[in-house]
């Protein structure tokens, strides 16, 4: 009956990587600090965006976002786009504090304290990373004829998700901890008459991942 | 054999046609929208005209060069848009002139005349990091009350933005674009006062206190 299930699972997973194209990811924790989150506190994930040839994808955030309100319905999670907007010039991609003693110099503006004491933010969590295709093969041909039109081919492509969170404690205006997520899967494209993608969510296991290490990170697990 | 030939002129005409659909669609049009909040700074107790002149606020970028793809980018409204949003929070009073003379009769300290003067841009497969990327040089001119010219400073900002899956390339280059209208909204906002001959007029209107005097038209110097 065991080696019934595990058969089963096995082809389950085989299947599951069949149908979306398989991943794995690596995720690691670093904490200085003990975190505490009271009653009403918040937590905001922003993107870092200084990197000169790649680019934080604003998705992502919006997915690390919505994936740890989910994941943990205590956490107040505010929106970057909200946060940002209403900041509007001190969080854009070169004028955002880089490290968080610029953060007490930052709040030393009233205005800007005051908004951040509305939210009631008691972390910042920047995110910083990219996902990028890092080797693809193959080659799919297509034709197209009076009869109509074919592709006939074969081709694969590896994606690599990297992405780490620097977490800051606003209140004491430290940093308290740290938490990366790397994920790899390679996704297929299969090409008879007409092309099949088989694609490795790469960025949403990422994303899923570092809510889910965020969220235990929160919680003191 | 007639009812043959039929199908396959038929065909043949099907095909044609939708190749030519694809042609037409190469070219890529944009009319870059998007949202720009108020910046959180402190207002000068200052009144300003801003100038958008009509090339300024209809400026269209049309690619021209025979080797890349197809593009209008209409730059010109979002730039008004932005600029309206960030002066007005930066000063006590704004208003748009068409010259260097206030239109609501009211006393103007100064007058903003914005230029942009060259417009930049890169699609996924002329960069590494598969990104559409924008950068923008504006010169900005401030004159007094009196059309004296104060300033005439250079201005650059700069937007990147990743390709998604699903995304399209208008849609791409419209948020590039947006963040870099956002990146000038920022340095003109929190730059203005640095720039130094601005800093030393208002070190100087802060000593001397003078209220600001109309301008007579014809005494402009620009």
């Amino acid at each position: 009956m065991e080696n019934k299930t595990t058969v089963f699972t096995s082809v389950h997973i085989a299947m599951l990587c069949f149908l979306f194209g398989c991943t794995s990811v690596t995720v690691d924790q670093v904490k200085h600090e003990d975190v505490e989150l009271h009653q009403g506190d918040s937590i905001v994930v922003i993107g870092r965006r200084t990197g000169s040839d790649y680019e934080t994808e604003p998705d992502l955030i919006a997915c690390i976002g919505s994936a740890l309100s989910q994941t943990n319905t205590a956490l107040n999670v505010i929106p970057e786009s909200d946060f940002v907007n209403k900041l509007y010039p001190w969080f854009e991609a070169r004028t955002a504090p880089v490290h968080v003693q610029d953060l007490s110099r930052l709040l030393s503006y009233e205005k800007i304290s005051k908004i951040i004491d509305e939210y009631q933010v008691q972390y910042i969590v920047w995110v910083d990373g990219n996902t990028e295709r890092t080797r693809s093969s193959g080659n799919i041909s297509c034709g197209l004829s009076p009869a109509g039109a074919a592709c006939f081919g074969f081709g694969t492509w590896d994606t690599k998700s990297e992405y780490e969170a620097t977490i800051w404690d606003y209140k004491s205006r430290q940093l308290v901890g740290k938490v990366s997520s790397v994920a790899d899967g390679t996704s297929y494209m299969p090409a008879i008459v007409i092309p099949i993608p088989i694609v490795a969510p790469v960025q949403r296991h990422a994303c899923q991942t570092m809510a889910n290490q965020l969220s235990n990170f929160f919680t003191n697990k | 054999m007639r009812a043959f030939t039929n199908i396959l002129f038929k065909k043949v005409f099907l095909v044609t046609f939708l190749l030519s659909l694809l042609l037409m669609s190469c070219k890529s049009t944009v009319d870059i929208n998007g949202y720009f909040p108020s910046p959180v700074i402190n207002k000068l107790p200052y009144s300003i005209g801003v100038i958008f002149d009509k090339e300024f606020s209809s400026y269209r970028y049309i690619e021209k060069s025979e080797k890349r793809e197809k593009w209008e980018i209409d730059v010109g409204d979002a730039q008004v848009k932005m600029l309206n949003v960030v002066l007005k929070a930066m000063f006590s009073n704004m208003e748009v002139t068409s010259d260097l003379q206030s239109t609501s009769g009211d006393t103007l300290d100064l007058f903003f005349q914005p230029n942009l003067e060259n417009f930049q841009y890169n699609v996924p497969y002329e960069t590494k990091g598969n990104m559409f990327e924008v950068w923008l040089k504006y010169n900005m001119k401030v004159y007094d009350s009196q059309g004296q010219i104060i300033a005439d400073w250079i201005l650059t900002a700069y937007g990147k933005t990743p390709s998604e899956f699903l995304k399209s390339q208008e849609a791409a280059l419209n948020d590039a674009m947006v963040i870099a209208l956002r990146d000038l909204g920022a340095g003109l906002s929190l730059r203005f006062s640095q720039v130094p001959e601005i800093n030393k007029w208002l070190k100087t209107r802060g000593k001397s206190n003078t209220p600001p005097t109309n301008i007579v038209k014809d005494k402009i110097v620009i």
